[in-house]
C-alpha cells in the first residue's frame, strides 16, 4: 500500500509540474498544420490525391529557449496502413546574443531558400509541386546536427548559418561514419522583398553506405555542393532562381559535375492572383555515380489564387522531358490550407 | 410589377445611402487612424524611427539594446485598429501580415506575435512582460507600460 501511495503522489507532483509548465508557457505554444488535396490529369485518366499532412508546433520554453517541431503523415506504400509519420524537423534553439542563435536537431539544411522557407508548408509554396532540384535528391534536405544562425544584421540584413551534421549516408541517430557534413551560408536583404545567398555544403560518404532512396554506395565519395539563390516577392513581381552545382569525387572517376537549377517568375494581376511559370533543368555529366543520371528538362505553367492566407488553390499544367523516360504531360489542381 | 417588390428590396434602397456612407465612415477610420506605440517599462526603448518600429513589427530584432527579449503583439487584423496597423506600419493588406508571420514563424526564424482582440487586453499583455511592444490607438496609463515616440511623435 506504501508503495502505491508514493506512485500516487509521485504521479501527482508530476501532473502538478506539467500543468504548472503548461499555464507558463502553454500561451506561447502554438499548434499549427497544413494539408492539401489535388486532382491530376494524367495519361487519360484523373486521379485524386491525397497530399501530406504536417503538424507544426513552436514554443518559447523559456526567455532564450524555444523548440520548433515538424511532423509529416504521409502516404507511403508497402507500410501496414499505407501511411507513415516522419519527423521533418526537431529543433531546440538558444538564442545567446542578440540575432544571434544555436540550434540542435533535424533542421532542414539551410542550402537555398525554398529548402528553408517553405519546405513542407504547401499552402506557402509558389507552385504546386517542388522544384527538380530537390525531388532528384540532389540537396541533403535535412541534416541532423548543431548549427549557429545569425539573421538581420547590420543595414544590408546580413545572415549566416554554419552547420555541421550527420552526413551523408547517415541517419537521426547515429552517424555511419567519422567525417561530418559541413553547411556554410550567407544571404542579404538590401532591399524590402529581396534575398540573395549563397551556400557550401561538403561531406564525404563512406563506401557501403547507402543513399538517401537506398541506393548503395560502393566508392567513397566527396562531395561539394555550391548553391546560389535569388528570391524577390515584390508587390507585383515575383522571381525565385536557384541553383546547385555538384561535384562528386571519387578516386576512381574523378571529379564528376552535375548542375541543377529553376527559375520562378510570377505576376500579381491582382492582391490575390497569380498567373506564374518555373523552368527546371537537371544536367549530369557522363560517369557520375552518386545521382541517378537522367537529364531532365521541364517547364511549369499555373495560376494560384489565394482565397486567403491559409486557403490557396492553384492550377498548373506540367511538361517535362527526361533521358530514361517518357514525357509527362500533366495538368494538376491544388487546394492547399493551413489550420 | 412595381407593387410586386420584396419589403427587403424597398428597405435596403431606402437606406443604402446611410449604409454607404457609414462603410466610407469605416474605412477611412481604418486608415487614417492615430496609432500609439507602446512598449513595456523594462528593455523597449522611449523613441524610435517609424523605419526600426518596422523592423521590430516584422521580427527582425530578437532582443532590445539591454537584452531583454523583444516581444510583439498587435490588434487583431480584423479589428480598426488592426487594420490601421497593417496599413499605417507595415503597408500591406491583413492578409499579407498574418502570412507573412506564417512563413516566418513556420521557417523557424521568429516567434509569431501575439494578435489580440482587444486594446486592453493588448495594454495588459504589454505591461506584464518585460520587453513588449504592442500598437494601440490611445494614450496608455496601465501601469509597467510607456509611450514611444515615433520619428519624435505619439500618435504617429
Amino acid at each position: 500500500m506504501i508503495g502505491k501511495g508514493k506512485i500516487i503522489i509521485t504521479y501527482a507532483i508530476f501532473l502538478s509540474c506539467v500543468c504548472f509548465s503548461f499555464t507558463s508557457f502553454g500561451q506561447r505554444t502554438q499548434i499549427r498544420g497544413f494539408m492539401d488535396v489535388l486532382t491530376g490529369f494524367q495519361d487519360d485518366k484523373v486521379s485524386f490525391t491525397l497530399g501530406e499532412q504536417d503538424l507544426f508546433i513552436t514554443s518559447e520554453l523559456s526567455d532564450r529557449f524555444s523548440f520548433l517541431g515538424e511532423s509529416v503523415f504521409k502516404f507511403t506504400p508497402g507500410t501496414p496502413t499505407t501511411f507513415s509519420v516522419s519527423i521533418e524537423r526537431a529543433i531546440v534553439k538558444y538564442n545567446f546574443m542578440g540575432n544571434h542563435n544555436l540550434l540542435i536537431g533535424k533542421h532542414h539544411t539551410p542550402i537555398n531558400y525554398w529548402n528553408d522557407t517553405y519546405h513542407h508548408g504547401r499552402v506557402l509554396f509558389p507552385t504546386i509541386y517542388r522544384p527538380l532540384l530537390f525531388e532528384a535528391d540532389i540537396i541533403p534536405l535535412h541534416t541532423t546536427g548543431v548549427s549557429l544562425q545569425g539573421q538581420n544584421l547590420g543595414n544590408l540584413k546580413f545572415g549566416y548559418d554554419v552547420m555541421v551534421g550527420n552526413g551523408l549516408g547517415s541517419d537521426d541517430v547515429l552517424d555511419n561514419d567519422k567525417r561530418k557534413s559541413i553547411t556554410a551560408a550567407v544571404h542579404i536583404k538590401p532591399a524590402e522583398g529581396l534575398r540573395i545567398g549563397f551556400s557550401w555544403y561538403n561531406d564525404e560518404m563512406a563506401a557501403g553506405s547507402r543513399t538517401h532512396d537506398g541506393k548503395l554506395i560502393t566508392w567513397n565519395v566527396q562531395q561539394n555542393l555550391f548553391s546560389p539563390s535569388i528570391a524577390y516577392f515584390g508587390n507585383k513581381i515575383e522571381v525565385l532562381a536557384e541553383s546547385t552545382l555538384a561535384t562528386n569525387h571519387t578516386d576512381t572517376t574523378g571529379s564528376k559535375q552535375t548542375f541543377a537549377g529553376y527559375i520562378y517568375a510570377g505576376l500579381k494581376i491582382k492582391e490575390r492572383l497569380v498567373p506564374y511559370i518555373r523552368f527546371d533543368r537537371l544536367h549530369f555529366q557522363e560517369g557520375e555515380i552518386l545521382f541517378d543520371k537522367n537529364n531532365t528538362t521541364s517547364i511549369v505553367g499555373g495560376i494560384r489564387y489565394n482565397i486567403n492566407y491559409l486557403t490557396v488553390v492553384k492550377l498548373e499544367y506540367q511538361h517535362e522531358q527526361t533521358e530514361l523516360d517518357k514525357n509527362i504531360n500533366k495538368l494538376t489542381f491544388q487546394i492547399a490550407v493551413g489550420f | 410589377m412595381k407593387g410586386h417588390r420584396a419589403p427587403w428590396f424597398t428597405v435596403c434602397r431606402k437606406y443604402f445611402p446611410v449604409l454607404l456612407l457609414l462603410g466610407a465612415g469605416f474605412m477611412t477610420r481604418a486608415q487614417d487612424m492615430q496609432l500609439t506605440a507602446i512598449g513595456n517599462v523594462t528593455g523597449v526603448p522611449s523613441a524610435m524611427k517609424s523605419s526600426e518600429l518596422l523592423s521590430v513589427l516584422k521580427g527582425e530584432k530578437q532582443r532590445w539594446s539591454d537584452g531583454t527579449k523583444v516581444t510583439i503583439y498587435i490588434m487583431k487584423t480584423t479589428t480598426p485598429v488592426g487594420q490601421s496597423t497593417c496599413k499605417k506600419i507595415y503597408n500591406w493588406s491583413g492578409d499579407k501580415v498574418k502570412r507573412y508571420w506564417l512563413e516566418l514563424a513556420f521557417s523557424g526564424k521568429a516567434d509569431a506575435p501575439t494578435f489580440c482582440n482587444t486594446v486592453e487586453e493588448l495594454e495588459s499583455y504589454v505591461s506584464q512582460n518585460p520587453g513588449a511592444i504592442g500598437i494601440v490607438d490611445r494614450n496608455s496609463t496601465s501601469n509597467g507600460v510607456k509611450m514611444i515616440l515615433i520619428d519624435g511623435k505619439n500618435p504617429f
